[in-house]
């Protein structure tokens, strides 16, 4: 169960992210683009609908928020019993992070409350409006202490300062984009008239802006500090996601990009179709984009800083080598041979590097990386008219998952001695990799049917960019150190980058299926060629021997 | 058979629940700098105390630190704070020579555990 409650405990900082910034970036909207009280005495009726959808994305922030630093508090507690192997109080009621959530919890519950309670009924009221910023404000500096430079010696009050400004100028952004999305649904189901899309477009621009220019300001100090060395970047888990960070951060600013370039041709030309054939797809693409930077963000969080590691960064050549191009193992050490090695390979004392482990999991990767690299190249050919059949690839995903299930846990059926369903019962981890071998074939399943399918309306084929997305997210979260924090980094470095080209197949295909031509055709072979990317990664994947 | 955007939906829900599951190693936050077995040997048949640096902030309260001998049986340690923060004073038996391990399960002030482990000799 300790393997549950670490995943969790990563994934739910991502999730606490998402509250934070429908809250924070909410209530910013709200005091700095809507300015309710401004419209007090016109019994301004769209205005009224606008500023109830604010006031509904900041309480239910707020109140997930709550339930998320709840939930914080219990996984920790749950982690800590399962490594420690007994209840961690009373110690753990006196460590800042116990008295720093409850602090967080009940300020969050506050500000949902007070929204909910007061700042709903009082939406055109300015001091009801500040008096919620003040509850946030709080709120916001009580999360100070829960960021990881709360446990840092040196600059430990301007990194939280810093981190603390970072989040908030991320929150304002993301927010704000998901601001955007509801006002979308409010125009497309005619709630509001056409003109306010445009107009709120324009608005948060500006503030937009602001906010990027505060991440960057905030963020490059942090990462000076925390990172010393070309080396350190390229070399260690927690540069390898500030990369994979500072690229989401510039995809999501090229959609930012192309919103604004369309807004100030309507503004200029009063050209209507980007802003309302476009613009609103590429704000969903940017949702996915920013949602994932969310959950990067706090992955980043659970690594030691490039600085305190020096002696386990890895060398540029050690990376390079990893991804160099090289024939892919075709044939698997025997399972003897495997079992042979795995308990000088898991000692502590006199730990044995298992040549076996090591090619085992090199011929899964590779193997798996040739039926990937084969569906996206059958992929590319379905985009010709002559070769309708090559639409089927996704049954190459079906094939994945029944070679994922037949070589992924050695120990088990039918390689090892334990039973299919004994092995799911006894082992946790075993459970787990059923679960990603089920989310394959329903993958190959679901977007075979999807491509079958002669339902114009079908939802099917919006499925695979989300699950693919989902298993991007999946990748890049999953970062971690270990024992051996060295090879981890360099196995973790392959699985960042599949997870980063997962959520441009993800994006890819998702803009391929709501733009018209030519983006519609640029996003579906941008997306194709991601997918090919994925596979090359996994065909020359090699782990370093430990 | 065809589905609704409900059943869809309905579907997803339990496919992001379910690979929620999906694990890995523990979290790793602090991490040991320095520590005193690189600098002075420890001597057999005589109880020492060895000194493990950490790059932030931790709470002893919340952490463990087992010796591990041959075969990788473990014993626990008692440890306490050194007078710098981030200082772990580990207490150690009297051992012979041979072959050893620390084993830490360390809980950092960021609400990061680290588990990790650090090797030395025992030279006769």
């Amino acid at each position: 169960m300790e393997g549950i409650a670490d995943f969790l405990d990563s994934i739910i900082g991502g999730i606490d992210l998402i509250c934070y910034s429908l809250a924070i970036g909410g209530l910013i909207w709200g005091l700095f683009i809507l300015h309710p009280w401004e419209y007090a005495h016109k019994q301004d009726k769209v205005q009224s609908i606008l500023t109830e959808q604010t006031i509904r994305l900041i309480y239910k922030g707020a109140f997930a928020l709550a339930l998320v630093q709840f939930i914080k508090i219990i996984l920790k507690i749950w982690l800590m019993d399962s490594i420690l192997e007994r209840w961690p109080f009373p110690e753990f009621a006196s460590t800042t992070q116990f008295i720093g959530g409850i602090f967080r919890l009940s300020l969050a519950i506050a500000l949902a409350a007070f929204v909910y309670s007061a700042l709903r009924h009082n939406a055109s009221s300015r001091q009801h409006w500040f008096n919620a910023a003040i509850i946030a404000g709080l709120m916001i500096i009580s999360g100070a202490w829960l960021v990881h430079a709360a446990g840092r010696f040196e600059y430990r009050a301007i990194l939280m300062a810093l981190t603390t400004l970072h989040q908030v100028a991320a929150a304002v952004w993301i927010g704000g984009v998901f601001q955007l999305v509801g006002i979308w649904q409010l125009t497309r189901q005619k709630r509001i008239p056409d003109s306010y899309w445009p107009d709120s477009l324009r608005r948060f621009s500006r503030l937009g802006m602001i906010a990027v220019a505060a991440i960057l300001l905030s963020g490059t100090p942090m990462a000076l500090n925390y990172i010393t060395s070309w080396n350190g970047f390229i070399g260690t888990g927690y540069g390898n996601i500030l990369l994979v960070k500072i690229l989401l951060l510039a995809i999501a600013l090229g959609f930012a990009w192309l919103n604004r370039r369309a807004v100030l041709q309507y503004a200029s030309a009063a050209d209507k179709h980007d802003v309302f054939n476009r613009v609103p797809y590429y704000i969903e693409a940017e949702t996915f984009v920013l949602i994932t930077l969310l959950f990067t963000a706090a992955s980043l969080a659970s690594q030691p800083p490039a600085i305190d590691i020096p002696e386990l960064t890895a060398t540029w050549g050690e990376v390079l080598h990893s991804f160099a191009p090289r024939i892919p193992l075709t044939t698997s050490p025997s399972h003897a041979a495997l079992l042979a090695g795995e308990a000088g390979r898991t000692a502590i004392i006199g730990q044995t590097p298992s040549a076996a482990a090591t090619a085992w999991s090199d011929y899964n990767h590779n193997i798996a990386g040739i039926f990937v690299t084969v569906m996206s190249l059958f992929a590319m050919l379905s985009y010709r008219k002559s070769l309708t059949w090559t639409r089927y690839w996704p049954v190459g995903f079906i094939g994945l998952g029944i070679f994922i299930l037949l070589r992924a846990d050695a120990e088990t059926w039918p390689n090892g001695t334990m039973g299919f369903w004994e092995s799911m019962l006894e082992n946790g981890e075993i459970f787990q990799h059923r679960i990603a071998t089920l989310l394959v074939f329903l993958l190959g399943g679901i977007e075979l049917r999807a491509r079958m399918t002669s339902d114009p309306e079908s939802k099917l084929p919006y499925i695979f960019p989300i699950l693919c997305a989902f298993g991007g997210l999946m990748l890049l979260t999953h970062s971690h150190v270990g024992f051996q924090a060295k090879s981890s980094f360099l196995i973790q470095i392959g699985h960042t980058f599949m997870g980063l080209f997962a959520l441009i197949m993800a994006i890819g295909r998702w803009l391929e299926l709501k733009l018209d031509s030519p983006g519609k055709n640029i996003a579906g072979f941008i997306s194709v060629f991601a997918f090919f990317q994925i596979g090359l990664i996994l065909i020359f994947y090699q782990e370093p021997l430990y | 058979m065809r589905f609704r955007t409900s059943q869809i939906q309905r579907l997803l829900c339990r496919l992001i629940l379910l690979s929620c599951c999906y694990t890995g190693l523990v979290n790793a936050h602090a991490v040991v700098t320095d520590h005193s077995l690189k600098l002075q040997a420890v001597s057999a048949g005589k109880a020492s105390q060895v000194k493990l640096n950490f790059n932030s902030n931790i709470e002893l309260g919340l952490s463990q630190v087992f010796l591990v001998r041959a075969g990788d049986v473990q014993e626990v340690l008692h440890v306490t704070a050194g007078k710098e923060p981030g200082v772990a004073l580990i207490d150690m038996p009297a051992l012979d020579a041979g072959v050893y391990a620390l084993h830490y399960k360390i809980f950092a002030a960021d609400g990061h555990i680290t588990e990790d482990v650090i090797h030395f000799t025992i030279q006769p």
